[in-house]
């Protein structure tokens, strides 16, 4: 079986050199030069003058879009429900971050923004007002054409109770313009990385990359998080050749948007990102 | 563009008012990797030379804006550029000597995608800056 998925590229994987060693344009031709079809950015990194671009800004954007012969794949947006000390935000000043972006998201043409919900728990439970926020932000999504999509990431497992509250809203509404947005921490075996004490590092939770099928028609994106890739073309955390399987088996044809998570050193998410596409796409190969 | 690490060599400098000095500046880009709203911040704290400057009394300047710490903290429609350094001013009668000297800043954020129980998210930069006159 031939791989059906697509490479991109989220700009964080450049967080060490954008506006250090190189521009948006650098980190967009860079991508490309990599093999990227689609280009994922951070609303509050990558957008000057956010969150009010000029019109020369926005132009700018398709200009490079059209110039790479690359699609915007995935907007990143924040809710920060900790904004102000002392009070979490309600329904209503969240619901007005939230469609400031996807408006945003519309006018520079993605089709998925993947906001960043608060929390209120160790185990990272959204912060309840959630529900309401999406359900009301859900036909202007419809107008758009923009698939809301919250991150799964490690160490909030599959079998949880996010993503039953995320399937149980997608169940009760009938939308096909919410969905999740899979990071590959979750996959993650062993811990690939030396630590530097306290360090943070996602958790393993060692989930069968084949367990996430059944749930790939309610996925727009996955995130193929990684930490480094080495010479042989392995990555030390996530066992990518059973990612990569459990992928061409089930025929998932959307974005493996890539995002180097490791050390911050100058210019090396441009090495890193061409690591793991030699990767994925020698494993591919074997079908 | 800007250094690599936070605590930047532009505009480390000694500032007068009224013809005297009475402090002294570090310019810091975010240690996050997103721009944020400036209320998110809890200030920072600036050790040189092993002699420690609360938060309390260090001024930020965002763009054309300077706010005390209660200032920015209530500051929701201020942003913070992921690509542009903020300006501390600590109040120093007399200023630093010109010279080498061991500057740290420790940055502190609320992330309201982390636990609660984490509480706020503390950064600490530190290098050598030269301060010039």
């Amino acid at each position: 079986m031939t791989a059906k998925f697509k490479l991109g590229v989220t700009l964080y994987s450049y967080t060490g050199d954008f506006g250090t060693t190189m521009t948006l344009d650098d980190c967009i031709a860079d991508a490309v030069d990599a093999g990227a079809k689609g280009i994922e950015i951070l609303s509050e990194t990558h957008i000057a003058g956010y969150p009010n671009p000029t019109d020369a800004w926005v132009e700018h954007w398709h200009g490079l879009m059209a110039k790479y012969k690359v699609e915007p794949i995935c907007i990143d947006s924040w809710i920060d429900s900790r904004l102000r000390k002392g009070r979490t935000l309600g329904v209503q000043e969240s619901l007005d971050f939230l469609l400031k972006d996807m408006a945003l998201a519309h006018r520079l043409g993605f089709k998925v923004i993947k906001p960043k919900l608060g929390v209120i728990s160790d185990d990272l439970i959204p912060d309840p007002v959630w529900r309401e926020v999406m359900e009301r932000a859900l036909p202007t999504a419809e107008k758009y054409g923009l698939t809301i999509s919250p991150e799964i990431h490690a160490p909030t497992p599959l079998k949880s109770k996010t993503v039953d509250d995320y399937l149980d809203l997608i169940r009760k509404t009938g939308t096909s313009y919410f969905k999740m947005l899979i990071d590959t921490s979750i996959f993650k075996t062993r811990e690939g990385r030396k630590l530097k004490p306290g360090e943070w590092a996602d958790p393993i939770l060692a989930i069968n990359p084949r367990d996430l099928i059944p749930y790939l028609p309610h996925v727009s994106l996955i995130h193929a998080k990684f930490w480094g890739v080495a010479d042989d073309l392995t990555e030390g955390s996530i066992p990518y050749d059973k990612v990569i399987e459990a992928l061409i088996e089930c025929g998932y044809d959307g974005y493996l948007s890539s995002e180097y998570e490791g050390p911050r050193e100058l210019y090396a998410g441009g090495d890193q990102i061409r690591r793991q596409f030699a990767m994925i796409n020698r494993l591919s190969a074997r079908g | 563009m800007l250094e690599p690490g936070v605590i930047q060599s532009r505009g480390f400098r000694n500032r007068s008012e009224g013809g005297r000095i009475t402090g002294f500046q570090v310019r810091i880009r975010t240690p996050y990797y997103r721009g944020i709203w400036a209320s998110l911040l809890e200030g920072a704290d600036v050790i040189v030379d092993g002699e420690k400057f609360d938060r309390e009394k260090i001024r930020w300047t965002i763009g054309d804006r300077t706010l005390t710490l209660p200032e920015l903290e209530a500051a929701t429609d201020v942003r913070w550029p992921f690509l542009e350094p903020a300006i501390l001013t600590v109040p120093k009668l007399g200023g630093l000597t010109v010279g080498m000297h061991d500057v740290s800043v420790s940055v502190a954020l609320r992330a309201s995608y982390f636990p609660p129980a984490f509480g706020p998210w503390i950064t600490k930069a530190e290098r050598k800056l030269a301060l010039v006159a």
